[in-house]
């Protein structure tokens, strides 16, 4: 198949996945305990209310037109109304979708900051004492909590030694920054765990590989053979993970939203459980898993464009 | 593909067969750490009240948020109860969580994914979109959204969690399967007119299992993240039953002045995660299982 062809097949798959995506939130709807209109409006509403709502979100119909109501709304991002907030749900998370999507962002960059260059040392010193306690550190890592990490680091460097705010999101762009330094730092080190034993892992396969003995033969300096043969080959495989692994970071903020009061959508998710807020929960998770898959169209794409073999 | 073959397939694999056997002799330094710290973990689960020095949920109003001493090596919190205890006592459920949230998965995943890897067709394609599926659903947020509609608590959790998690099951024995069948000795069974049971449960089964076991255990590390995660939120173990997300989240408003009330349940989070982790590398290292 040549490049075009790949990427046009790869953009077609899309459209199933958001429609199957549209199905699954659909029928977690249809299993709420009773009507959902009941459950939306509460004991006390008065039946003409009932009536009212039912006609409105089109549960007189059938099933299949309901579906399809359900998608047409989605596409036009119309979730109807926010139960707690009484606002327009798309505008609830209009507003908090960007808070995530940067704590994600920030967390993804500190990962790969902190991952590559101890992937490195690990790798070139495997099975010696650098390379074991680098991978002590990160089995700890990986087997941490977020909640407990995040709250060991609000309490040592907010509470007490008093270098980061305690929480909230501040009032400037940088100030917002500021204020998520630390939850990005805690989501990020679970991940950093993983991004490194993978990338330790293909480093030191890429190590064994032929061109790079060859590279070295050549008598190219030994910096010019990490940085552009075996680091470049070897973050191939790390491009892919950090793009398979937004579901996780994602699922992740929730938690650190939540542990540092951070007004992201993780944050909204919970608050809405509480509140019994069925619209928001409906809409976050279709919109979040809308992001996961096209975050996985990218990276397919990107892995294209980083190594020409996967399209042949 | 290192999937060591059965002992009926031997013939010329004799030579293979002989360093499995040496390997059992030598068990793996990952495996013995894992199994000392998940038993320690087990006898806790088991019997709480037989290690635990205090009854875990005792007030005591001479010793409110009293830290760490010899009287209470892990400290008291508001109530005066003790928190070494009350750690000991959660590790009761947080292993139920381990094992109840990760079963059904696996007994259900690994069935489907041997009928689904051994028979193919429709059933193969329709999974594989499945699976397409439920990786676009961050596993957090699916449980979550889950857990909102049939309510918070444990057993809604364990339903949630086993409504998505049988499918990696699945789609790990299914690999397996593909690939075991490929081998001698499966052709062999059939053409001996073996019964289909048979050759699945008999010859398939086994081989495809190790892999299958091996995931099991870092599952089960998950399981507990996972749950007590949830329990901290609210929406698994409800309090006043300890759990060790839920004790973390009773000491979050005393961090600054009493800390030891959330730092010491959390290792033993900690700990346990890294103590299924270390059983499922010194299988994976015992069974010959490439990761």
């Amino acid at each position: 198949m040549n490049k075009t062809g790949y990427i046009a097949a790869r953009l077609l798959q899309i459209v199933p996945t958001f429609i199957l995506i549209g199905l699954v939130v659909f029928v977690l709807t249809r299993l709420l305990p009773g009507d959902p209109v009941s459950a939306m409006l509460g004991d006390r509403a008065t039946d003409e209310a009932v009536n009212r709502l039912r006609a409105q979100m089109g549960f007189d119909r059938s099933i299949w037109t309901q579906f399809l109501l359900f998608l047409e709304r989605a596409v036009t991002g119309d979730f109807g109304s926010s139960i707690a907030y009484r606002v327009p749900v798309t505008r609830l998370i209009a507003e908090r979708l960007p808070v995530t999507l940067t704590l994600t962002g920030l967390a993804t960059i500190f990962a790969l900051l902190m991952a590559v260059p101890l992937a490195l040392v690990a790798a070139l010193n495997a099975n010696r004492w650098p390379d074991y306690v680098i991978r002590v550190v990160f089995q700890v890592g990986l087997s941490s909590p977020i909640f407990y990490v995040g709250l060991v680091l609000l309490t040592v460097l907010a509470a007490w030694l008093r270098i980061f705010p305690v929480g909230g999101f501040g009032e400037t762009m940088l100030d917002h920054l500021w204020h998520l330094f630390l939850p990005a730092i805690t989501l990020a080190l679970s991940f950093a765990a993983v991004i490194m034993r993978n990338l330790r892992a293909s480093l030191m396969e890429v190590l064994e590989a032929e061109f790079v003995e060859f590279a070295r033969a050549k008598g190219l300096p030994r910096q010019i053979v990490l940085m552009r043969h075996v680091l470049r080959n070897a973050l191939i495989t790390t491009v892919t993970l950090v793009g398979l692994h937004i579901g996780a970071l994602l699922g992740g903020a929730v938690i650190t939203e939540s542990v540092f009061a951070v007004p992201g959508v993780g944050r909204l998710m919970v608050d809405s459980i509480f509140a019994r807020d069925y619209p928001v929960i409906q809409a976050l998770t279709l919109v979040l898993a809308v992001i996961v898959s096209v975050v996985f169209l990218v990276t397919d794409l990107i892995q294209m464009t980083l190594d020409p073999r996967v399209t042949r | 593909m290192s999937a060591a073959l059965p002992e009926d397939a031997a013939g010329e694999i004799s030579g293979r067969k002989r360093t499995r056997r040496l390997r059992l002799t030598r068990v793996p330094a990952p495996l013995l750490a894992g199994v000392v710290v998940v038993s320690f973990f087990l006898l806790c689960a088991i019997a709480p009240e037989a290690i635990a020095p205090y009854d875990p949920i005792a007030f005591d109003y001479t010793a409110l948020l009293s830290p760490p001493s010899l009287a209470h090596p892990f400290g008291t919190d508001q109530f005066g109860r003790d928190i070494l205890s009350r750690t000991i006592a959660a590790s009761t459920i947080d292993l139920q969580i381990a094992i109840f949230a990760t079963i059904a998965p696996l007994v259900i995943g690994t069935l489907v994914g041997l009928f689904i890897g051994y028979y193919g067709g429709w059933a193969d394609i329709l999974f594989g979109r499945l699976v397409d599926l439920v990786v676009t659903f961050p596993f957090l947020v699916i449980v979550i959204a889950i857990v909102a509609v049939l309510g918070p608590g444990l057993f809604n959790m364990y339903v949630a969690v086993s409504v998505i998690g049988w499918v990696f099951y699945a789609r790990l024995t299914r690999g397996e399967v593909m690939v075991l069948q490929q081998y001698d000795y499966v052709a062999a069974a059939k053409v001996l007119g073996y019964s289909q049971a048979r050759i699945l449960f008999r010859h398939i089964l086994p081989n495809a299992a190790r892999p299958v076991l091996v995931y099991w255990m870092t599952d089960m590390a998950l399981a507990i993240l996972l749950g007590s995660s949830l329990g901290y939120l609210g929406l698994g173990a409800q309090p006043p039953t300890a759990e060790w997300g839920v004790l973390i989240a009773d000491g979050k408003n005393f961090f600054s002045q009493a800390w030891w009330i959330t730092v010491f349940p959390g290792f033993a989070i900690v700990l346990c995660g890294i103590g299924f982790s270390l059983l499922g590398d010194g299988l994976a290292d015992l069974l010959d299982v490439k990761r």
